[in-house]
């Protein structure tokens, strides 16, 4: 089984469960191959829960879900030293992120310390008690959720933090039809109960590390950084992408590319991923607001003015 | 794959009509270097031919034609018949002479023996050329379109007859293609025929060469609209136009015996004649010629008498002179002395050194110099006094065509005319003059004609007629350019066929006027003053001199005895003066090369200032042409790109320039890709404007080979089929 198959085998396997949902369950895919964490926005009820929980499953991971809540504590989140009286020591207690596939649903409903104690989680995976670090086991996936309705008691993720996800993904309701299935199939039974894993994490690891071989031709990363500077000079942008998200581009087109069965990224890729990419690393402009542009229709409107790169300009 | 040359008697066919091909490129090369031995050659070709017909390896075939190169030197330069001791001597002895000329860069101490193995080895390789192209390239045409350049511009520009050549290449050359080109297409589709079922598959093409060479052999062929280009050329980069033989050219300026043909620019030269010291300035006036031969001025060896006169005799020229008391005297100091008197207008007596005598020829009025002894004598010094006429305006204006009837014999030859001079010259005199009803106003009225009608006085580019041309004619209406002979013969013509007798005058302008050191006006009269003018006899007047010529004017005074209110304003200055610039080309000219490079150059710069207009013009029309094509580029592109593609290699190189160039060609076509478009979602909406896949194909092989560097191993013969679908519609 070659890549594409590995990788197509997981999305068919989500699918099983996630009716009509195929782009999301690529993109979630990429993210996770691609070593990023995802951020789902989205109104509660449309399977954002169900999504992972497949996600985990298809690749035999340990899956692994924090509630966030405005009390929950650090603690709550990476774990705890708790004293044992029996051989009078401290005995690590890890906590929810010492998983393989998290779901942190409704991040955004805790206060910003524990925020930040995922976050150094995702960023570094490594997680910090007591003075003594530790290491989160590989492979590791955040998925993170928030609730973009309720506003009442959140703690908006500051952008320096968006900038930790791979990926913004916004589910949306299904199709009238997608919906007559998704009741069909859980007419009977919870069909995520009959998920079987497709690929062990061996697989996962190797894919991870198999994707960094996707050829980047100069060209393309020029034409990335050719987008991130145009976020940058955008008059409806504030605070444009950061060389992080320029990166964080070329790793998801290279998981991308592979996906798509190719060895080398193609403009395609990233016309298709920077949106995904971009728009929750881009602070806009209040006239943005006002003129009802949304972070996803400026790089749009970025990627129709960018020149593809077709030529090189030296030959080689 | 199997290669239809496997196939021995195909092969034959194109090695025969190869070496008759070969063949055209020999004949002309021998027949203009006269070197016979043709047979020779040509069995040096069949061998070389021969040798790659059988594919002899070259180890063999190489010695073969050494050994025969070898063999045929011994044979024209020793007249050995083998290799004898003498024969091997001579050769090793040639080659070390030649050997070490070469090495020590002393090209003309080569021996003839040696450009003969030089041009062996042209033909070896020429051979070998050919053996390439029709057995690997299967292509003959650059070739064949070499050889007929060739044959054309030997045909141009060298003495060899191109006629019969050419017609043998074009069969030889069309059958040869034709034939490749079934081979060619039979490889591609990787078919192996019989070599009756190739014979059959050339018939059409061959009926087809030989219905459209003898068509185009028995149809009547057109003259050449450009005159032959090598005396065009020739004549263009000397500075005048389509010449005479002998005539043409530029001449340099000064005074000469022969007027026998005119016409051509000429150089100034400002070298001093002589200095006269003379109170007004005068024309000076050498002689008179009678005849016009439609070509230039000869002289008639009508009864002539010579009267012979002393110093401070009085002197009749024939021309009326002024009243004594207003008597000048002119000293003459001479630089280029000639053997015979430059005299104003009313000369009455000439001094001179002791013992000369002056004879003046009644025939040309030329008063030439002589010793007591009889020898003619080239005077540095003389002194002429004259008295200058002055010609009565009263009495010039009743001078009547009615007079001339009554004109001796003795006038005849001032009436004389080409028979071959065009009607349309006599019509013009006519027109010019039939408002005037004197003889005087007559000539007043063609004097006046030239400066009004756009003539132009021009030293450099005049024409000379051609062999059917009249000089007169032809400046009167085709180029209405040139200088005073132009000027003074028209003149002299128009009147004569007014029955007005006339002559023309050579001598020289009244020169540049100076002051000496005793403040007296002194004339420099330099070969630059040059200049020949018109003398018409009124009868009741006698002689009187014109001055046609634009720039100058120097006719004879005219005593106004009626009242200035007259119609007739007093001696209009139609045009500005001028500095006198002579005009009578001589012979001699010895220019370095840089002169003459000035001179083309000057008049290339003349020729582009004359013709601004017509230049301007098909600049217009080539840049307005240029834009249309330009436009409709895409027409007529692809067209060309097709077969140019085509015989690029099949690498990713190629692929890549021609994948750009489609993108270019669509975009012309108005199917073009938006700057932030990727080239998948174009090709997609390319197919789907084609209705084809050609697009996604292309595409997929250059991202391919674009952004994942895998330039190696695409099916390029594939991919150039989809591109050719697709440049293809383009034009459409």
């Amino acid at each position: 089984m070659n890549n594409q198959k590995k990788i197509h085998a997981i999305i068919d396997n989500i699918e099983k469960v996630m009716i009509g949902k195929r782009n999301i369950a690529e993109l979630s895919v990429v993210a996770l191959i691609a070593q990023g964490h995802v951020l789902l926005e989205d109104v509660p009820g449309v399977g954002k829960t169900m999504m992972v929980r497949a996600l985990a499953k298809s690749v035999s991971a340990q899956f692994k879900r924090i509630q966030f809540t405005p009390d929950l504590l650090p603690s709550d989140v990476i774990g705890v030293s708790i004293y044992n009286p029996k051989d009078m020591e401290f005995h690590f207690r890890p906590g929810p992120i010492m998983g393989n596939i998290v779901l942190a649903d409704e991040i955004n409903r805790t206060s910003p310390k524990t925020q930040s104690a995922l976050l150094e989680g995702m960023e570094e995976a490594t997680v910090t008690i007591d003075g003594e670090t530790m290491k989160i086991p590989k492979p590791f996936f955040v998925m993170a959720t928030q609730n973009p309705i309720e506003y009442e008691g959140t703690y908006p993720l500051p952008e320096a933090q968006l900038d930790r996800f791979l990926l913004k993904l916004r589910m949306g309701y299904p199709t009238h039809t997608e919906e007559i299935e998704v009741l069909k199939r859980a007419e009977k039974s919870a069909p995520i109960e009959e998920l079987t894993s497709v690929i062990t994490l061996d697989d996962l690891i190797l894919l991870q590390n198999e994707v960094k071989d996707i050829l980047v031709d100069d060209t393309i990363k020029n034409y990335i950084v050719d987008l991130a500077n145009r976020t940058r000079k955008d008059s409806y942008v504030y605070l444009g992408v950061s060389p992080r998200g320029s990166l964080a581009l070329m790793k998801a087109s290279q998981a991308y590319a592979m996906l798509k069965g190719r060895d080398f990224v193609t403009p395609d890729d990233i016309q298709y991923l920077a949106p995904f990419v971009f728009s929750h690393r881009m602070i806009l402009r209040s006239e943005a607001r006002y003129d009802g542009i949304t972070p996803e229709e400026v790089v749009e409107r970025i990627l129709a003015k960018t020149n593809v790169p077709i030529k090189r300009l030296i030959k080689q | 794959m199997k290669n239809n040359f496997q196939n021995k008697w195909v092969k034959a066919v194109f090695y025969i009509l190869v070496f008759f091909l070969l063949r055209e490129w020999l004949l002309p090369v021998l027949e203009l270097t006269d070197t016979n031995y043709l047979s020779i050659f040509l069995a040096f070709i069949v061998l070389c031919l021969v040798f790659s017909f059988f594919s002899v390896p070259w180890w063999l075939s190489g010695p073969g034609k050494l050994l025969y190169i070898g063999w045929i030197l011994v044979y024209i330069y020793t007249n050995e018949v083998f290799f004898t001791g003498e024969a091997i001597s001579f050769l090793y002895n040639d080659f070390i002479t030649n050997t070490s000329a070469l090495i020590n860069r002393d090209w003309p101490a080569v021996t003839d023996s040696f450009r003969t193995v030089l041009f062996f080895s042209l033909l070896w390789m020429t051979a070998y050329l050919i053996h390439h192209w029709i057995n690997v390239r299967k292509n003959i045409f650059l070739f064949f379109f070499m050889t007929v350049v060739f044959i054309a511009a030997l045909d141009t520009f060298s003495p060899y007859a191109g006629d019969g050549s050419i017609l043998r290449v074009m069969i030889l050359g069309l059958l040869l293609s034709g034939l490749l080109k079934v081979i060619k297409i039979l490889d591609q589709n990787r078919l192996s025929v019989s070599s009756e079922k190739y014979g059959s598959l050339v018939i059409p093409l061959i009926i087809i060469v030989a219905i459209s060479g003898s068509i185009g052999y028995f149809l009547p062929k057109a003259n050449p609209v450009w005159d032959d280009p090598v005396p065009f050329i020739q004549s263009f980069a000397e500075g005048a136009g389509s010449g005479l033989s002998g005539a043409g050219g530029i001449r340099k300026i000064g005074y000469g015996e022969d007027d026998s043909v005119l016409g051509g620019g000429f150089q100034s030269d400002s070298t001093l004649v002589f200095e006269a010291v003379v109170k007004t300035g005068q024309y000076w006036k050498i002689e008179t010629k009678d005849t016009y031969t439609s070509k230039g001025w000869e002289q008639s060896v009508a009864s002539n008498e010579i009267r012979n006169y002393t110093a401070g005799d009085i002197i009749d020229t024939g021309i009326p002179t002024g009243p004594v008391e207003d008597q000048d005297m002119a000293q003459y100091t001479f630089e280029l002395p000639y053997p015979f008197l430059m005299y104003p207008y009313g000369s009455v007596v000439a001094n001179a050194q002791e013992g000369t005598s002056f004879s003046v020829s009644t025939n040309t009025q030329k008063i030439e110099t002589y010793q007591q002894n009889g020898n003619a004598v080239e005077l540095n010094e003389y002194e002429i006094g004259f008295s200058e006429p002055t010609y009565s305006l009263t009495a010039l204006r009743e001078t009547s065509e009615d007079s001339l009837g009554e004109l001796g014999a003795e006038f005849d030859r001032y009436l004389q005319l080409p028979e071959t001079l065009p009607e349309r010259v006599r019509e013009l005199a006519q027109s010019i003059t039939e408002k005037e009803t004197n003889l005087y106003d007559k000539a007043k009225a063609i004097e006046r004609y030239f400066p009004r009608n756009g003539f132009v006085y021009d030293q450099t580019n005049v024409s000379v007629p051609t062999e059917d041309q009249d000089y007169v004619d032809q400046f009167l209406f085709d180029t209405k350019r040139g200088y005073c002979d132009n000027f003074s013969t028209s003149m002299v013509v128009m009147l004569r066929s007014l029955d007005i007798p006339a002559r023309w005058v050579k001598g020289f302008a009244e020169g540049e006027q100076m002051q000496n050191d005793n403040g007296d006006r002194v004339y420099q009269v330099t070969n630059n003053n040059a200049h020949s003018w018109v003398e018409a006899y009124l009868p009741g007047i006698g002689w009187m001199p014109f001055e046609p010529t634009i720039g100058f004017s120097g006719a004879g005074n005219i005593d106004y005895d009626i009242e200035q209110d007259s119609t007739e304003p007093p001696e209009e200055q139609v045009v500005p003066k001028q500095p006198s610039k002579p005009v009578k080309p001589n012979a001699a000219d010895n220019k370095s090369i840089s002169e003459r490079l000035t001179e083309t150059m000057e008049s290339f710069m003349d020729w582009i200032s004359d013709n601004r207009g017509r230049i301007i013009l098909w600049s217009l029309i080539a840049i307005a042409f240029g834009i249309v094509m330009f436009r409709i580029r895409n027409k007529w592109m692809p067209k060309l790109l097709v077969p140019y593609y085509r015989l690029r290699k099949d690498n990713w190189h190629s692929f890549e320039s021609s994948y750009h160039r489609l993108l270019k060609q669509l975009s012309l076509y108005g199917i073009s890709r938006n700057e932030g478009q990727t080239l998948q979602s174009y090709a997609n909406y390319v197919d789907g404007f084609f209705g084809s896949k050609d697009m996604k194909t292309l595409t997929n092989a250059y991202e391919k080979g674009f952004y994942g560097k895998k330039i190696e191993s695409q099916e390029w013969l594939k991919l150039r089929e989809s591109w050719e679908n697709l440049i293809n519609r383009t034009s459409g």
